[in-house]
């Protein structure tokens, strides 16, 4: 398809999704207050199962407890100016029923990618980070029992973006009609 | 002897001993290929504080720079980031053989 033959926010949507890469070196800048907080409301923007909103975030910007869970976080690269904590809230959560929980981790992705795509347009650099030690950084950010830490998001001005991991193509992956 | 706690927060000893831990946790979750992931990871890590503490030379400080530059590779695929361990060991097995070559 010729995205130049795309209706402008088509076009500018498709761009923006396609270009946001995730960042694991970032320079030293810190990031304006409401840049993080208009990062968050996209987040909450995000289709939610019932629209039941389980989802909880926890913003880290201080430097030392960044620091800290720099260190309790395998997966995590480089020194982000900030980092947000994507939470699922397993009470608010159960009210969805036996499959609550897996809805409200769902709603935490599609919450994930509003918040990067958020960023990207901020020309702010982000990566999801799954590899970080939950019982770690429940302790260190004293994080309620029912509140169960899903994701790490990381952000920060990029030092550069890096060239694009292969993808799939439409065709490999599309089955129209049936399988 | 006794560090304040912030000096120990920073400290790259600590980084790297915490790295360790929580990596050990960790792949009991995590997709086989991290087992290597980890490890190399932790190979640079040591490369950069060798580096800082002047136990180093011109061919491992190349090499924390191959390491770094390709361990995204990981992202490729198994054969892919299998090619890039291959050429860090074998940069490191040059290294060696050079070594014993010194007198
Ligand atoms: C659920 C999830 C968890 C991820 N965890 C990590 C992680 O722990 N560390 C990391 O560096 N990247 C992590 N990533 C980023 C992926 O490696 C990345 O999205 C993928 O390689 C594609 O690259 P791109 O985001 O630049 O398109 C994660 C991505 C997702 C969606």
């Amino acid at each position: 398809m010729n995205l130049e033959e795309l209706p402008d926010k088509a076009r500018i949507v498709f761009e923006t999704i396609r270009g946001r890469r995730s960042i694991r070196e970032y320079i030293d800048r810190e990031i304006p207050l409401e840049y993080l907080k208009l990062i968050v409301e996209a987040g909450l923007w995000a289709p939610s199962a019932s629209n039941l909103q389980p989802r909880e975030f926890i913003l880290i910007k201080d430097k030392d407890l960044l620091r800290a869970v720099k260190l309790v976080s395998p997966g995590l690269s480089g020194n982000p100016a900030a980092i947000i904590v994507l939470c699922i809230d397993r009470e608010k959560a159960s009210k969805g029923g036996r499959m609550g929980e897996t809805m409200a981790l769902l709603d935490v992705a599609t919450s994930l990618q509003n918040m990067m795509l958020m960023a990207y347009a901020l020309g702010i650099g982000s990566c999801p980070i799954a590899s970080f030690d939950k019982l770690a950084l429940k302790t260190i950010l004293d994080i309620p029992e029912h509140v169960e830490p899903v994701l790490l998001l990381s952000l920060g001005y990029p030092k550069r973006w890096p060239q694009p991991p292969p993808r799939k193509n439409v065709d490999e992956v599309l089955h129209v009609d049936g399988w | 002897m006794l560090m304040d706690g912030k000096k120990l927060l920073y400290d790259k000893y600590f980084e790297l001993l915490s790295f360790l831990i929580t990596s050990a946790r960790g792949l009991f979750n995590e997709p086989e290929i991290y087992g290597p992931l980890r490890l190399v990871e932790t190979a640079e890590k040591l490369l950069e504080i060798m580096e800082e503490e002047s136990i180093s030379n011109r061919e491992l400080v190349e090499l924390k720079k191959y390491i770094h530059e390709n361990i995204d590779t990981v992202l490729y695929g198994e054969e892919e980031f299998k090619k890039f361990l291959d050429e860090v060991v074998k940069r490191l097995a040059l290294i060696i053989r050079s070594e014993v070559k010194r007198n």
